[in-house]
């Protein structure tokens, strides 16, 4: 009964000495630019970060092309945090002291980005937020050493309640998948709404676990409440969940309903003619607009390697790695503390456009598309009509804001 | 500040009651397939939200070859669930059968591994975007019920988990293969030496579990997102099912299932923030007062 465990045991210890024996990775010899990208790679996090991947090795590749940087190559070292803050905290120190990269990048899960942010700070690296949302790693809890080319939860809570002042709701309901992002991109919304239109009201909320299967009990609860509008923070498969199960109750013939993610292409293409027509969706990115010679090159170049559609995560990993890029050659060296002071204030042109990376928080001015889903008869699903642009100077926190926040820390 | 009105609604209550019954049968008929595996071969199979997983996957791609067809749905329900049963039936043969006399942690560490193993197949052969089937036009739309529309579709999933239950009933209480599959499930040595081909029986007895869990991925294919990593929620909510209702005891699923599809319908509205905590709180009682579950025997097992 025990040989199986014996034998197991020591095959496994036999493999760890001859595993510990080996030499290590030759340091210090930096021939290339090493770039450490940290995602999670499976579950739900996966049609977001599999495009990112794609997004920096695109640019990777073109930089490489042109010569590299400073005369050297650049070179991703990329690693799964599995969702989860302590994987991601372990794998960037690994990444720091074994792989000896020179900067961080990455991340979707924003308690992994939190964590890996201390760990920048730690160990004096840069740390490019590229995907995670969390107002907090840039307001609150920034410091030195993190970026973050993304979005954030108070641009896209803000733009959202820009996009809603003009309009003549008063009572909404809220739903939202329950974790920090979730709760953040919708008090980030209510509470600027506010701000913007008085008498705004919220009559129902419902808070379903991330990845829920079942949401007709918070779909039946939501219609109770009689709202005038539904603004919901779900993403991802929970966003196709809820639509798709809500539908028949009626819902969308008896409240308007926003979502901050029903225009991502892993929402549409899923949801395809079961789209309920004129639902707001928003997107990070979308590859039809801005319809300009840069965006349309970019669809193009992401056609070649992935065969597909770029959708936002692929736009992230790009723009993330030009960041960093571009702040290494302004700086004429891979040094942190040097290419720190050229990432703050840096402004890059992007597919959809020129964007900044603000000098205070090093927060980009990235900014958020919403528009009302629409069949259109060249895609097999819906897209933002009339697409609006709320832009991130717009939005973003004033730096006084963000002073009085990381004060009263 | 929860907002108890609604409970005078008896229109909500009546929605809220069928939402709440409607999840019981999910959660019964995937739950069902971890307990009659457990029940009879003595295996916790971690995997069975994998083959749920399975389930999904199959459906969907069985769905899309029949495409604009309104058999689809149909086809791909029935050959999914038959895949998975077979897929189950090579999973038993070639992985389990050697750890039957191994002990349980040996067989926990087979399972697990089949989970790990399962997700990077469905990655592969699926890729990682979401994914969502669609609902044959005849249970898309809605019928009133108490003034409020409800979906046709979980009309017919309410009436899917009672015909499972009754024919899963039928075949364990009625049949020769129930006889000795409960016979198994007592004493399998036994069973072994009046001649019965417990390697078969076992065989058969986890592909019905497996063909449970594909049904269940089958069903949940047109109503919501389809993607690596669905395994993982379910096999918790499937395992506090179990726990609740008593391991092995297939009445004692439908109770759990029962219980828990209400307390996530109205716990809701006591705590929209927390109503999780109900099932696990409930979870906790029944482990301190019956550890056995609500309906099962306190068995030990050699």
């Amino acid at each position: 009964m025990k040989r199986f465990t014996a034998v197991a045991g020591t095959v496994l210890s036999c493999l760890l000495i001859l595993w510990s024996a080996l030499p290590l990775p030759v340091p210090a010899q930096q021939e290339t630019i090493k770039i450490g990208v940290i995602y999670g790679l499976g579950g739900a996090a996966a049609p977001y970060t599999k495009p990112a991947i794609t997004g920096h090795e695109i640019a990777v590749d073109e930089i490489n092309a042109k010569g590299g940087l400073l005369g050297r190559k650049l070179q991703l070292v990329i690693r799964d945090d599995q969702s989860k803050p302590d994987v991601g905290v372990r794998e960037a120190r690994e990444l720091i002291l074994k792989e000896k990269v020179d900067f961080l990048m990455g991340v979707i899960h924003s308690g992994v980005a939190l964590g890996i942010s201390e760990v920048a700070k730690e160990y004096k690296k840069i740390y490019l937020n590229t995907i995670a949302k969390t107002a907090a790693l840039t307001e609150e809890k920034g410091h030195r050493y993190v970026f973050r080319s993304a979005s954030n939860t108070v641009i896209e809570g803000r733009a959202a309640a820009i996009l809603m002042a003009n309009q003549p709701f008063k009572r909404y309901a809220v739903i939202g998948p329950d974790y920090e992002y979730g709760h953040r991109m919708v008090d980030d919304f209510i509470s600027y709404l506010k701000m913007l239109k008085p008498g705004v009201q919220v009559v129902g909320e419902a808070w379903p676990k991330f990845g829920e299967r079942d949401f007709t009990a918070h779909v039946n609860a939501l219609l109770q409440a009689k709202p005038e509008m539904v603004y919901s923070s779900l993403w991802g498969g929970d966003a196709i969940a809820f639509v798709k199960q809500a539908k028949p109750y009626g819902f969308f013939t008896k409240t308007e309903y926003m979502n901050i993610a029903a225009a991502d292409l892993d929402v549409v293409v899923p949801l395809g003619a079961e789209t309920p027509e004129g639902i707001w969706g928003s997107s990070n990115y979308a590859f039809y607009y801005p319809d300009t010679p840069a965006n349309r090159e970019f669809v193009a170049k992401y056609k070649a390697k992935a065969n597909d559609l770029p959708p936002a995560g692929a736009f992230f990993g790009y723009v993330g790695t030009y960041f960093l890029a571009e702040a290494i050659r302004k700086a004429k060296s891979a040094d942190t503390e040097k290419v720190i002071d050229a990432l703050e204030g840096l402004t890059i042109e992007t597919p959809i456009g020129p964007l900044t990376m603000r000098a205070y928080d090093h927060q980009a001015t990235k900014g958020q598309y919403w528009g009302r889903l629409k069949r259109v008869p060249e895609f097999p699903f819906p897209i933002m009509g009339d697409v609006q642009l709320i832009g991130g100077e717009k939005t973003l926190r004033p730096v006084d804001e963000i002073k009085a926040l990381r004060g009263a820390k | 500040m929860p907002d108890l009105s609604a409970l005078a609604d008896p229109g909500f209550l009546a929605v809220q009651c069928l939402n709440g019954l409607t999840q019981a049968m999910f959660l019964f008929l995937i739950a069902s397939g971890l307990s009659l595996i457990f029940g009879v071969l003595g295996v916790l199979n971690f995997a069975h939200g994998s083959l749920y997983m399975l389930g999904a996957y199959l459906s969907y791609t069985i769905a899309s070859w029949f495409v604009g067809s309104p058999a689809a749905f149909w086809v791909a329900l029935i050959l999914g669930s038959i895949g998975v049963a077979l897929v189950g039936g090579i999973i038993e043969s070639v992985f389990l059968r050697p750890v039957y006399r191994r002990e349980e942690l040996d067989q926990l560490l087979v399972t697990y591994a089949l989970v790990l193993i399962i997700s990077d197949l469905v990655k592969l052969a699926w890729g990682a975007e979401n994914r969502s089937g669609s609902r044959p036009a005849l249970l898309a739309g809605s019928v009133v019920i108490a003034g409020r529309d409800f979906p046709t579709y979980n009309l017919f999933v309410l009436a899917v988990g009672p015909l499972v239950a009754l024919g899963l009933w039928l075949l364990l209480r009625r049949t020769q293969f129930g006889r000795l599959v409960r016979a198994a499930a007592n004493d399998r040595e036994m069973v072994g030496v009046v001649g019965v081909n417990v390697t078969g029986l076992f065989t058969g007895v986890f592909m019905l579990g497996a063909w449970l869990g594909g049904l269940g991925g089958g069903l949940a294919a047109p109503i919501g997102a389809i993607f690596p990593g669905m395994d993982v929620e379910i096999i918790v909510e499937s395992f506090i099912v179990v726990v609740v209702g008593g391991m092995g005891s297939l009445g004692g699923t439908l109770l759990g299932a029962l219980i828990i599809g209400q307390l996530n319908a109205f716990g809701i509205l006591f705590f929209p923030r927390f109503a999780i905590v109900f099932v696990y709180i409930l979870m906790a009682v029944v482990l301190v007062i019956r550890p056995w579950g609500l309906l099962g025997r306190p068995v030990t097992r050699g």
